[in-house]
């Protein structure tokens, strides 16, 4: 319980040091959400210390997932006229860009022979973390490997995203918000207002959209594709 | 003294999303609606706001609090990838590929897509 809670006040603050940090030399490589589990990981290898025991106290943190999702409701009422006009180009960018994802995951996971709980853990992994956990149990995946992955890609996403933004130079905000919302939920949506509110706003209703879609879809477009 | 002040709203503020969100949760979970309860509040916050039965004052500051700090609360989620070295060490490259690659069209098609469409809007105005 002390470990856990050490654990805990270390997490919050190397994260604050990572952050300022990132304030003075933003570099994509310098992200707190990469940089600080990184350390995190090598500290508690080095240690010998369990996951399980530094969940102890880093499972508050988590627990404020939800909380602050919901806080969502508060751009997305603030921002309600703009995504009202821009309605239509957000549904039609967001449900292509989930079927890309579904379908390029499996593709691409059958192509790399993995095998097929793998695959299926790995189709719903660009939606956020709850949806994409049921997702996984409907198609035959493991809920816990798929939660690993929605990480990952939340990792990557948020390092992919501005890379895609400088090299298509994408300098509509809406699609910026786009991109990151339908490519890489939560993560890619804290990364969207960095680059302004109404990105982050976009990409908010993009991560929704693309969870709800997802939720409905994966398993139709799935049973497309099953030999 | 307003400083404190404002501190002890937005820790109120803060305790009021999370007792919505554990009210969401058990909502979902009596209903057995197939929507998580995060979705939920989000559709209940937002048409609570715009039918005006709660005022935006009420939960902006401790909401923008939360999504400020949005990436600390996923940290220890991304700790938990250690539990699944092993499996990383046997097939992490192929994934990272997988993830990588799909990713990259995700959002390069996405992007495009958004971009296209809103500069044929710009151009008809």
């Amino acid at each position: 319980m002390i470990t856990g809670l050490l654990c805990l006040l270390i997490t919050i603050a190397l994260y604050y040091v990572c952050k300022r940090v990132y304030k003075v030399k933003s570099s994509v490589y310098l992200s707190p959400l990469l940089v600080t589990p990184v350390i995190l990981i090598i500290g508690l290898l080095l240690a010998h210390i369990p996951y399980e025991t530094y969940n102890a106290g880093g499972k508050w943190l988590s627990s404020l997932l939800q909380p602050a999702t919901i806080a969502f409701a508060i751009p997305l009422y603030k921002y309600y006229n703009v995504l009202k006009k821009h309605a239509a180009l957000i549904l039609v960018s967001v449900l292509s860009g989930s079927v890309v994802a579904i379908v390029s995951s499996l593709l691409l996971a059958q192509s790399m022979h993995l095998d097929n709980a793998l695959v299926s853990s790995l189709v719903p992994r660009s939606v956020t973390t709850p949806i994409a956990m049921s997702v996984s149990q409907v198609i035959g995946g493991v809920p816990n490997i798929t939660a690993v992955f929605v990480i990952i890609t939340g990792l990557l996403g948020s390092i992919i995203g501005p890379m895609i933004v400088k090299m298509f130079r994408i300098d509509n905000e809406v699609a910026r918000g786009v991109l990151l919302g339908t490519g890489a939920h939560g993560t890619g949506t804290s990364k969207a207002f960095e680059l302004s509110s109404l990105s982050g706003t976009i990409s908010s209703i993009s991560m929704i959209v693309a969870a709800l879609f997802t939720l409905g879809a994966a398993p139709l477009i799935l049973s497309l594709f099953s030999r | 003294m307003n400083a404190l002040k404002s501190l002890f709203k937005g820790v109120v503020q803060v305790a009021i999303l999370i007792f919505i969100s554990m009210a969401m949760n058990k909502i979902v979970d009596v209903l057995h609606l197939p929507i998580p309860g995060s979705i939920l509040g989000i559709a209940v916050i937002f048409t609570l706001l715009k039918t005006r039965v709660i005022k935006l004052e009420w939960i902006e500051q401790g909401a923008n609090w939360l999504l400020a700090e949005l990436l600390l609360f996923f940290i220890p989620a991304a700790v938990g990838v250690m539990k699944y070295i092993p499996m990383l060490e046997s097939d992490g490259v192929r994934i990272l590929i997988v993830v990588i690659f799909s990713t990259f069209i995700v959002m390069a098609s996405s992007g495009l897509t958004a971009s296209r469409i809103a500069k044929r809007k710009e151009n008809q105005s």
